[in-house]
């Protein structure tokens, strides 16, 4: 293979030194050296893209693709030739090349064309312009200059019909519809193509695709010369022919560059090993992205006990099921390991992902290790949160259970027996009533410590009113005036709750064991937190593990993702913090 | 002898009680001590809605109305009556202090609790809130 393309740079080299040799020795003042050098430049840029991306990608059919592109252009100068074989052969061959050229732009980069419009109008357009350029020899017969071409009469090896008016028509129809109305059919698939590409594959099409669009445009505009007087101004014709030369330059330059940019991704992930060498695994994920060139690249790691993909935080994930994203499995040892989320245009490349995955391996395994600890992690945090709503739910239940049952008979019964007691008065024995009054005051005494038992479980102001209501509550109960500074407005009800718990908490142990004679109570919302600090001006020395009850209010805390603190100096007061997330 | 409790300046008047409560024990044992107390109880509605309705019925002088009911609030319903002839008395076996800032703020005329309940002390409230 190697030889055959050796042969053809050989061959593409001397056909170009040919070309400009027609052209010089033919089309006289028509042409210059530099413009004839500059088509032949054009022509062997694209066969040297070609061949290189054939050597890169022996399987693309893009390279011998552009390489046929760039012989097909230098034969096209050749139907400049006076000879009369030359000139009807390449006359009719030359100008396919342009459909060879449209082609491989559209075929870029996969090498194939998969859209039926686009693939219809590359049949159209060879189909058309072979038609046409027979159908032009078939009536040249010299009489008339054709467009393009020095007046010198050349010889049409098919000429039949030898009618020159004919001939110059039907040269000016084939502008029209090949140049014209399919080079804006060209341009509209194009611009296609570019808007419905995804980020990743737009920013590799789009240079190549802007420079066929401008050579798309440069043949429309040689169209309407065809309507309109040609201008006689040289300077407009320089500008015109510079504009296709460039344009034209720029279609394989475009494609060399597309192949620096892979083989610049195939060094990045070279590098791979090296930068994740000690990179935590919330870093694999953008450095995969930067060697692969795609910012939108995501790693999910496989949890096989779970059979289930997490992300870097051990959150569960689904795979997407959507034509814009595409999922490459990355495996080891048989297993499934992680899977990379990214742009479909990577799919073109598989060679290069699983370059990025093999070279990450090592990375990637650590990383699956670390998230399925975080997996389980986030298990027992959502497990302990249920535990304390359970706990919360089954507290209220009871409090309604005892508010509803035993509290509502207690009180009827003293009423009850305050009723006898009212009849009983005038005629009974002053013992009977002395008793009757001694059980209402005990049934009284009941309810009371009913009352105080349900309120510690769960004070129902808390659900119904909110925390700065039972708080309030909570302070008018004490024994001695406490300061309360409660933020107003409802949250969460386990927040509420564990708010709530942290300061009855602390707030007994300021009463029963810290001397003090000031206390205060505050919660605030300050950056997502829920803050409620309990302070006094006792004593000091309270402890979380001495079974002062807030060791389980550390639990309860934590539980939701918060922390308690409690700083108290031996003499110094306490103060006992508990901050709570409540951004939900 | 039978104590004529007052709502207003006639003191010959007996006052017509409307009892709302979903626990027909507090029930039974509410209607026979007021009406020993000397009050007239025109009905009994175990929820909100039907307390409602009965006192738009019946206007009676006072209505007796739990706070916890099973469908609405009690103070809802006491809201919802303050535009009635009836005076509304709320009960709870909760204590004031358990029962917040909603209670401070409501438009009843005021509050007792249900182990509190009897004629003196419906008589002086009545007479406080006169």
């Amino acid at each position: 293979m190697r030889a055959l393309r050796l042969a053809i740079l050989a061959g593409g080299i001397a056909l170009g030194v040919e070309a400009y040799r027609v052209q010089i020795d033919n089309l006289g003042p028509h042409t210059t050296p530099e413009r004839s050098w500059a088509i032949v430049i054009g022509a062997w840029l694209f066969l040297v893209a070609g061949l290189v991306a054939w050597s890169r990608r022996p399987t693309n059919r893009l390279g011998p693709l552009m390489a046929a592109a760039g012989v097909a252009l230098l034969l096209r100068q050749l139907r400049y030739s006076h000879d009369s074989f030359l000139f009807s052969v390449f006359f009719v061959v030359g100008e396919l090349s342009y459909w060879t050229v449209a082609q491989a732009v559209f075929a870029y980069p996969s090498g194939r064309t998969t859209d039926r419009a686009e693939r219809a109008l590359i049949k159209v357009g060879y189909a058309v312009t072979f038609v046409f350029t027979v159908a032009i020899l078939v009536f040249y017969d010299g009489s008339k200059p054709l467009r393009f071409f020095d007046p010198t009469r050349r010889d049409s090896l098919i000429n039949i019909a030898g009618h020159g008016d004919v001939a110059v028509t039907l040269q000016k129809a084939f502008v029209i519809s090949v140049w014209g109305v399919l080079a804006a059919a060209a341009i509209v698939l194009l611009i296609r193509k570019l808007v419905r590409a995804t980020p990743r594959a737009r920013r590799m099409l789009a240079p190549l695709l802007i420079a066929a669009i401008t050579v798309a445009l440069r043949a429309v505009f040689e169209s309407v010369f065809t309507f309109v007087q040609q201008p006689s101004n040289t300077i407009l014709f320089d500008y015109l022919f510079w504009w296709q030369i460039g344009a034209f330059i720029a279609l394989p330059l475009a494609l060399l560059a597309g192949l620096l940019r892979a083989r610049l991704a195939r060094a990045s992930v070279g590098d791979l090993v090296l930068e994740l060498e000690g990179t935590p695994p919330q870093g694999i994920g953008p450095a995969l992205a930067r060697a692969l060139g795609d910012r939108t690249l995501e790693v999910l790691y496989w949890l096989p006990e779970r059979s289930r993909y997490v992300d870097t935080s051990g959150r569960a994930v689904e795979l997407p099921k959507y034509a814009d994203r595409a999922v490459t499995r990355l495996q080891h040892e048989g297993q499934p390991l992680a899977a990379l989320v990214h742009d479909p245009s990577l799919l073109e490349e598989p060679k290069l992902v699983e370059a990025a995955g093999a070279a990450a391996r090592l990375a990637l395994e650590n990383a699956r290790l670390q998230a399925e600890t975080r997996a389980q992690l986030e298990e027992v945090r959502d497990s302990r949160v249920r535990i304390v709503n359970a706990a919360d739910e089954e507290r209220r239940r009871i409090e309604r259970d005892i508010h509803d049952g035993a509290q509502q008979r207690l009180v009827a019964l003293a009423l009850q027996l305050r009723t006898a007691q009212r009849r009983l008065r005038d005629d009974s024995d002053p013992e009977v009533d002395s008793l009757l009054a001694a059980a209402v005051g005990e049934l009284q005494v009941a309810v009371e410590e009913l009352r105080e038992l349900a309120r510690g479980v769960h004070p129902a102001i808390l659900t119904e009113d909110g925390l700065a209501a039972a708080l309030e509550s909570l302070v008018s109960r004490s024994p001695f005036p406490i300061e309360l500074d409660a933020d107003e407005g409802r949250l969460p009800a386990p927040v509420e709750a564990t708010a709530y718990f942290v300061a009855c908490e602390a707030l007994a142990n300021v009463v029963k064991h810290s001397g003090a004679t000031n206390a205060k109570i505050s919660a605030q919302r300050q950056n997502g937190l829920l803050v409620v600090t309990v302070e006094d001006d006792g004593v000091g020395g309270a402890q979380t593990n001495n079974g002062s009850g807030l060791r389980g209010l550390v639990d309860r805390v934590e539980a939701l993702g918060g922390r308690l603190r409690v700083e108290s100096p031996t003499g110094g007061g306490t103060r006992v913090v508990g901050e709570i997330p409540c951004a939900s | 002898m039978v104590i004529r409790p007052a709502l207003c300046d006639d003191w010959n008047v007996q006052l017509t009680v409307l009892i709302v409560d979903d626990h027909p024990a507090f029930r039974a044992s509410a209607r026979t001590l007021l009406e020993d107390e000397g009050y007239e109880v025109v009905g009994e509605a175990e929820d909100g809605e039907s307390g409602l309705r009965l006192a738009r019925t019946l206007e009676p002088d006072l209505v007796l109305l739990d706070i916890a009911l099973p469908d609405l609030s009690g103070l809802e319903v006491a809201e919802r009556l303050s535009d009635a002839p009836s005076k509304v008395l709320l009960t709870s076996s909760r204590r004031p202090s358990d029962l917040g800032p909603r209670l401070r703020n409501s438009s009843a005329l005021g509050f007792i609790s249900k182990d509190d309940l009897s004629g003196e002390t419906l008589e002086a409230l009545l007479r406080e809130r006169a």
